[in-house]
């Protein structure tokens, strides 16, 4: 610093004048510049502001004036006055002319209520009112110019302004506004307005209005808020190139208003207005000055609208402004220049002074001051220097007092910190120690058994995870219930009772009970309930310890089969034999239906054990087991007596002793044949046989004992017999059983062997003369003689047997036709053939008959086939089908046995049968049973209503003769004209009976 | 020194970069409407792009932030709510369909915000918050049917989708030809898209109207010519006027079917207007030569123009205040002047009707004399009256 002043040569004082003027005084006057081009600017803007503003207020207030009237025109063509007026001045101008007096008499009224909307004066709004016909016909008009009467489609004023707003209203039925132009008959500018006059849908004219000009000139003239220069330029387009100004410009008077001006030669803010470009600036007017304008473009009218204001009247402030800041900025700086040189002089030599001080006090010596007394600036730093020095000291000695004082609280604070740390170390100690202990606690408390613990009210408080496995309730859903929601019902209210009496008396409780699981099912648990005392002795829980014991009741039930039922075939045991065989014997004494116990043992089992071992014979047993089950029904009860003894008790087997042997035999033969099945047992091949013994019983006559004894003696008897049989206990069981046997072997041998012979029976008609025979078949047994139907038929019908027969029968018969076809005597006769069931159910039944009359070339309306209403029972389609075939080989059909079955009216309709046999029942007992006469009526009324002839069979008094000749039988067969006969007696019979006819008998 | 600190500090603070304005875009990017909206994005992207080289408004650069409404008004109000509350947008143009603007209105008037809405409709609609830069009807279909009327003959014969846009127009076009005499043949509406039109075809066939005013949208004026050419109708014995078949329609389905067919609009892209000529240069430069103009893509360009003119000549974003600027805002757009009307917020425009020609661009054969006064709600009956009237229109639920 000092070496700069010695360069420069300066004093502060000529340093302090240099840098007044260049630190102050400069950025003075840049400032001063800034501000007055800031001003001009805000000025220039506001003044622009305010022309948008105002120009924006114009257009709004032609838009509004123009709206209204287009609002006024809207209400009034909708008016009642319109509705009027069009009838009547359409039908005065047209019928009478517009220059009628009729005319002018009814237009009249309307001139005067028109008038309204015309105003006067200050109020005028519009200048003229136009009704319009559609056909641009004008009707009327207020101010009743030279357009009146007039055709604006066709007429002279077509191009005006309107007739263009009345062509838009018309066609689009919408409301026009025309331009402002040159309107003839009223040698004025104008512009229109039109609405539509619409009723009903229907288009019945135009309404226009004239508007008064003066008013939209007017508020576009309007110059307030302008100042003097200001000023408002309004112009259109005159065609497509040219412009044309419409109001008055204030600085050309003498301009010619409506004069069309080339569009590019007029200036840019009215081109760019009438181009719909709004903007505003400092532009240069039609006269060549500068001056700031706002331009706008007003779509209803066409119109550019040019607010301006001279830029010289804008900006008189802004001269003046400038002028006063150069003045100010010349007196500041001359004195500015002269205090500046005062003042640095005076303040050197007081700095000189205070600086050799302060080096002192730099230098160590905080005693020191400045000897300063003025109240400057100077005066103020030194004594503001020599305070700071003062406290500088005192700061000096305070610093090292409070650093003590720190150290202090430092201690303090650290031994109150480490007698915390002890304490905290005890709480957390103990807080382990309790939680240790909770720990426990609740690891007891999650055990596999459940734990339900109640308030003394018995609602429950808690209950563990093993409660929720068991009862299938979470603990949510149970606190706070009482726990009988669990119980199952199993167990009544006694039950509980006592339960809560031994509870409150003995504080404990244990025992077993059913309860119900949350899914429905139910299940046994063992329960153990506590109550939990307090200090006092009073009960303040209580404690359910349970478990599911379902797995152990099943277990138990296990035992209890093992009991019941051998391990090893899972067939009943001995136990539950002996137990079901008196409940059968009881059950037989109530119903009085036949049972039978078979006994039944394996031959040779115990070499089988002997030679294979013990492992194969069970594996035996167990196969015994299952073919003795598959043999029986399912209620029959196989039981394992007892090693290879297996009892068999099958329950209800007959009505009868014959019965129940029949069958038991059956049975039992087919265990038999079933048992004696080779087994393979281990990739052995391995063959036993059984030895069944049979007893049977009805009722409780006998002891069960006995009957097993029975049965095991009758299994010796078979056993002795040669093994792989079955015996009966009772002798003359066994003997029909034998009995029976025996003969279906020997009627194997019937027919091969030509034991079996026709005998005839003759079916006699009115005068007993001879209509046919019923041929029935006999077996002459070599040993046992004649075997009779009764036993024999039932037999072979058991078996395939009953075919043979049949097919035997009917070649039989057949043959025997054919002999008779050829003797007078013999050659009218018809012969029955009964056929079964099971033959005629054959599906070549039909084909074989026809095969068989083919054979022995016998007429086939000879052959009659009876069939039993059993036969016809059964598949009624497939029989009706064969009957029908049957019929078409010309076959006659018989129902024998009629009345016995369930033969209804509406399938023997459908049958296509040729004869009724009446059953011999009802012939037997007619004479004597009323019900049997009525019977009989009966089914000869209904044979003669469907056209069939109807036959008595077993006829055997003349009574029962008379009888059904009286009801109108006519045909008979029985004792009393002849029993079965031989070939040779029948046909003796035949002469006799010709002979006693006295006719000729061939 | 200390001078040339200030005068940096001051320049400094001259040039420091504004905050962006932000606008919301909301058109269907993706779905069935996307081929008809996507080219609105480009239009409007050209006009802010165009605005942001001449320095923005006021210094601020514009941002488009664009959201994909997907073809569903729903979504596309929930996309409006977002960009008015999240992206905090001061403006928003978008829609196409009526549902569409109709599900976007009450989110624009909720948070009295602002949307230009492009596309021409059927009236019977205004709102303080919403600018139609489109054509209400009697800006183009009724000047249609008329010269239809005028030129063809006055039997007459009404085909549209089945949606609100069609039986509203027609319901006006019904009224003004019954009223100039016209004799109504027929009147279809097919479900919006379907391609089922034989039977309408068959039916022109038989009657033989001496004109057809087609309302019909989307895919189903293709098969609608393709059907009228394979039954042998020609633009000859009975043309056909069409309110939704503009040059990127006619593009789509191939020009060829409705060559010599009519249709109407507030723009072209063959006007010889020597703005329009400088704008469709501008734009093929910008997304291609052989991209094609047409009314909605320059009613979108304009509703950004007209929201630039009226954001600088306030100096402001206020939207209240915007608003009340653009009610009397006015625009040299390439289809002429337009200005939004005081009263309703739609546009003063000129109508045009175009013959389709085989090169896929419209002659035009008339113009109406000025711009036409929007008149969204036709004055000749009262405003309830109409909407009660559209309330009972079928496929039109409240």
């Amino acid at each position: 610093m000092r070496q700069m002043f010695r360069l420069k040569n300066l004093t502060i004082t000529w340093r302090l004048v240099l840098w007044f003027v260049v630190v102050a005084l400069m950025p003075l006057t840049l400032f001063g510049y800034l501000s007055l081009e800031k001003s001009g600017e805000a000025l220039r803007y506001e003044t622009l502001m305010r022309l948008n503003l105002l120009s924006d207020k114009k257009t709004l207030e032609i838009k509004t004036y123009l709206a209204e009237r287009r609002e006024d025109a809207w209400l009034l063509s909708r008016s009642k006055l319109v509705d009027e007026a069009m009838p009547v001045l359409l039908h005065a101008y047209s019928q009478h002319g517009s220059r009628s007096a009729q005319y002018l008499n009814a237009a009249k009224p309307f001139q005067r209520s028109f008038a309204a909307y015309i105003g006067s004066g200050d109020s005028t709004l519009f200048y003229d009112v136009f009704l319009i016909t559609p056909k641009g016909e004008i009707i009327f008009t207020y101010q009743h110019e030279a357009d009146f009467a007039t055709n604006l489609i066709s007429g002279p004023y077509r191009e005006t302004g309107l007739a263009r707003v009345f062509n838009q209203s018309r066609m689009t039925l919408e409301s026009g506004i025309s331009d402002i132009e040159k309107y003839a008959p009223s040698r004025a500018k104008a512009a229109f307005i039109s609405v539509p006059i619409i009723r009903d849908g229907v288009l019945l004219g135009v309404l226009a209005f004239q508007l008064d000009t003066q008013r939209i000139y007017h508020v576009a003239s309007d110059s307030v808020g302008l100042g003097k220069t200001g000023e408002t330029v309004i112009s259109t387009y005159y065609d497509t190139q040219h412009v044309m100004y419409i109001a008055p410009l204030q600085r050309e008077i003498e301009l010619d208003l409506f004069k069309p001006r080339d569009f590019g030669l007029v200036p840019l803010p009215m081109r760019q207005a009438l181009s719909g470009i709004q903007s505003g600036g400092i532009v240069e007017d039609y006269r060549g000055v500068k001056v700031l304008a706002a331009w706008r473009y007003l779509p209803e009218l066409r119109w550019g609208m040019v607010v301006k204001i001279d830029a010289d009247e804008v900006f008189v402030p802004l001269y003046q402004q400038r002028k006063n800041l150069l003045g100010i900025l010349l007196a500041l700086a001359v004195l500015g220049g002269l205090v500046a040189f005062l003042l640095g002089h005076q303040l050197v030599t007081r700095i000189k002074r205070f600086s050799s001080t302060a080096d002192e006090i730099a230098r160590g010596d905080l005693s020191r001051r400045v000897e300063e007394s003025g109240s400057d600036e100077i005066g103020t730093l030194a004594q503001n220097f020599n305070r700071m020095t003062e406290n500088l000291q005192i700061s000096y000695r305070s610093l090292e007092w409070r650093v003590d004082e720190r150290t202090r609280e430092l201690q303090v604070s650290n031994e109150q910190l480490q007698e915390e740390i002890i304490e905290r170390e005890h709480i957390e100690k103990a807080l382990r120690d309790a939680q240790e202990h909770l720990r426990i606690a609740a690891t007891t408390f999650e055990t596999h058994e459940a734990i339900l613990i109640t308030d003394v009210r018995a609602n429950i408080i808690r209950v563990n995870q093993a409660f929720q496995d068991t009862t299938g309730y979470c603990a949510e859903e149970v606190l706070g219930k009482n726990p009988s929601f669990l119980s199952s019902g199993c167990q009544d209210s006694a039950f509980y009772a006592e339960m809560w009496q031994q509870l409150l008396a003995n504080g404990t409780w244990s025992g077993e009970l059913w309860d119900r699981h949350k899914d429905g099912h139910i299940y046994p648990k063992n329960l153990t309930i506590t109550a939990v005392k307090n200090i006092l002795g009073e009960t303040t829980e209580y404690v359910s310890i349970f478990s599911d014991i379902s797995e152990r009741k099943r277990a138990e039930e296990e035992i209890r089969n093992l009991a019941f039922y051998d391990v090893l075939t899972q067939l009943p045991n001995r136990r539950l034999l002996l137990d079901r065989l008196h409940l059968a014997l009881s059950v037989s004494a109530r119903s009085g239906l036949y049972g039978a116990v078979l006994f039944l043992d394996m031959d040779r089992f115990k070499r089988l054990n002997d030679t294979l071992g013990h492992g194969c014979g069970d594996l035996l047993l167990i196969e015994v087991a299952e073919r003795i089950r598959f043999c029986v029904r399912e209620v029959d009860t196989v039981a394992r007596f007892g090693g290879d003894e297996f009892v068999i008790l099958l329950e209800e087997v007959g009505k009868n002793a014959d019965e129940a042997s029949q069958k038991a035999a059956l049975i039992a033969e087919k265990i038999r044949a079933a048992l004696s099945v080779p087994y393979k047992i281990k990739e052995h091949e391995y063959h036993s046989s059984p030895s069944i013994g049979v007893n049977l019983y009805c009722g409780n006559g006998s002891a069960v004992e006995d009957l097993l004894k029975h049965a095991d003696m009758a299994m010796y008897e078979a056993k002795e017999s040669g093994r792989n049989a079955v015996r009966f206990f009772d002798p003359v069981m066994q003997h029909s059983v034998s009995e029976r046997a025996s003969l279906e072997a020997d009627l194997h041998r019937a027919v091969p062997e030509r034991q079996l012979e026709l005998y005839y029976q003759v079916q006699v008609g009115r005068n007993q003369h001879s209509l046919g025979a019923e041929a029935l078949v006999r077996w002459i047994h070599p040993t046992r003689g004649m075997v009779s139907p009764a036993q024999f038929i039932p037999l072979a019908e058991e078996s395939i047997l009953i075919i043979e027969l049949g097919d035997w029968v009917l070649d039989a018969a057949c043959r025997q036709l054919a002999i008779w076809s050829e003797t007078d005597l013999t050659r009218h006769l018809t012969l029955a053939v009964n056929v079964s069931g099971k033959q005629f159910k054959q599906r070549d039944f039909v084909e074989k008959v026809a095969r068989i009359l083919q054979v022995h070339q016998v007429d086939a309306s000879r052959l009659k086939l009876e069939l039993t209403e059993s036969v016809v029972l059964n598949d009624v389609t497939d029989v009706i089908s064969k009957m029908q075939a049957l019929k078409a080989l010309r076959v006659r059909l018989s129902m024998d046995d009629f009345g016995t079955g369930y033969s209804s009216l509406s399938y023997l309709k459908q049958l296509p049968l040729d004869q009724i046999k009446i059953d011999q029942s009802f012939v037997r007992d007619m004479t004597f049973d009323q019900n049997d006469a009525v019977m009989v009526q009966t089914i000869i009324d209904m044979a003669k209503n469907f056209g069939l002839n109807v036959i008595a069979e077993g006829v055997e008094t003349e009574a029962q003769k008379i009888l059904l000749e009286q009801l109108g039988c006519l045909n008979y067969q029985g004792y009393l004209f002849s029993k079965p006969l031989p070939i040779a007696r029948f046909e003796a019979l035949l002469k006799e009976n010709c002979k006693l006819r006295d006719v000729a008998c061939g | 020194m200390l001078t040339l600190l200030i005068i940096a500090l001051l320049y400094l603070q001259q040039g420091q970069a504004k905050p962006k304005l932000k606008i919301g875009v909301l058109h269907s990017l993706t779905g069935t409407m996307a081929t008809s909206e996507r080219p609105l994005v480009d239009a409007l992207r050209l006009a802010v792009e165009e605005e942001n080289q001449t320095g923005g408004v006021d210094g601020r650069q514009i941002e488009i932030v664009v959201a994909d409404c997907r073809s569903d008004a729903d979504y596309c109000a929930q996309q409006a709510e977002k960009l008015i509350t999240q992206d905090g947008v001061k403006a928003l143009f978008g829609c196409w369909t009526s549902a569409c603007r109709k599900a976007v209105k009450p989110v624009i008037e909720k948070h009295h915000h602002l949307l230009f809405y492009p596309v021409q409709y059927e009236g019977l609609e205004q709102s303080p918050d919403i600018i139609y830069t489109g054509a209400a009807p009697n800006q183009q279909i009724i000047p249609m049917a008329l010269w239809a009327l005028q030129n063809t003959g006055n039997r007459f014969y009404l085909i549209g989708s089945d949606y609100i846009f069609p039986r509203t127009a027609n319901l006006m076009v019904k009224d003004v030809l019954l009223a100039q005499g016209g004799k109504l043949l027929g009147e279809r509406y097919v479900p919006l898209g379907s391609g089922d039109l034989a039977l309408a075809v068959k039916e022109i066939a038989a009657l033989h109207p001496d004109f057809v005013i087609n309302t019909l949208n989307g895919d189903s004026n293709q098969q609608f010519f393709r059907e009228l050419r394979e039954a042998g109708i020609s633009s000859e014995t009975t043309p056909v006027f069409s309110t939704s078949i503009a040059e990127v329609e006619l593009a789509a389905m191939g020009a060829e079917w409705m060559a010599g067919h009519y249709a109407a609009w507030n723009y072209f892209q063959s006007l010889p207007t020597p703005e329009n000529k400088k704008f469709v240069a501008r734009f093929k430069q910008r997304f291609g030569a052989d991209r094609v103009l047409d009314d909605p893509m320059e009613a979108s360009y304009i509703g950004v123009k007209l929201w630039v003119e009226a954001m600088r000549s306030l100096k402001t974003d206020n939207l209240s205040s915007v608003k009340i600027t653009l009610a009397q805002q006015t625009y040299l757009a390439p289809e002429g002047i337009v200005a939004v009307d005081h009263d309703n917020r739609h546009l003063w425009k000129a109508a045009y009707i175009g013959r389709a020609g085989a090169d896929g661009q419209f002659e035009i054969i008339w113009r109406s004399e000025k711009p036409l006064q929007p008149a969204p709600f036709p004055g000749y009956r009262s405003r309830a009256e109409w909407l009660v009237m559209q309330r009972g229109l079928p496929e039109v639920q409240p």
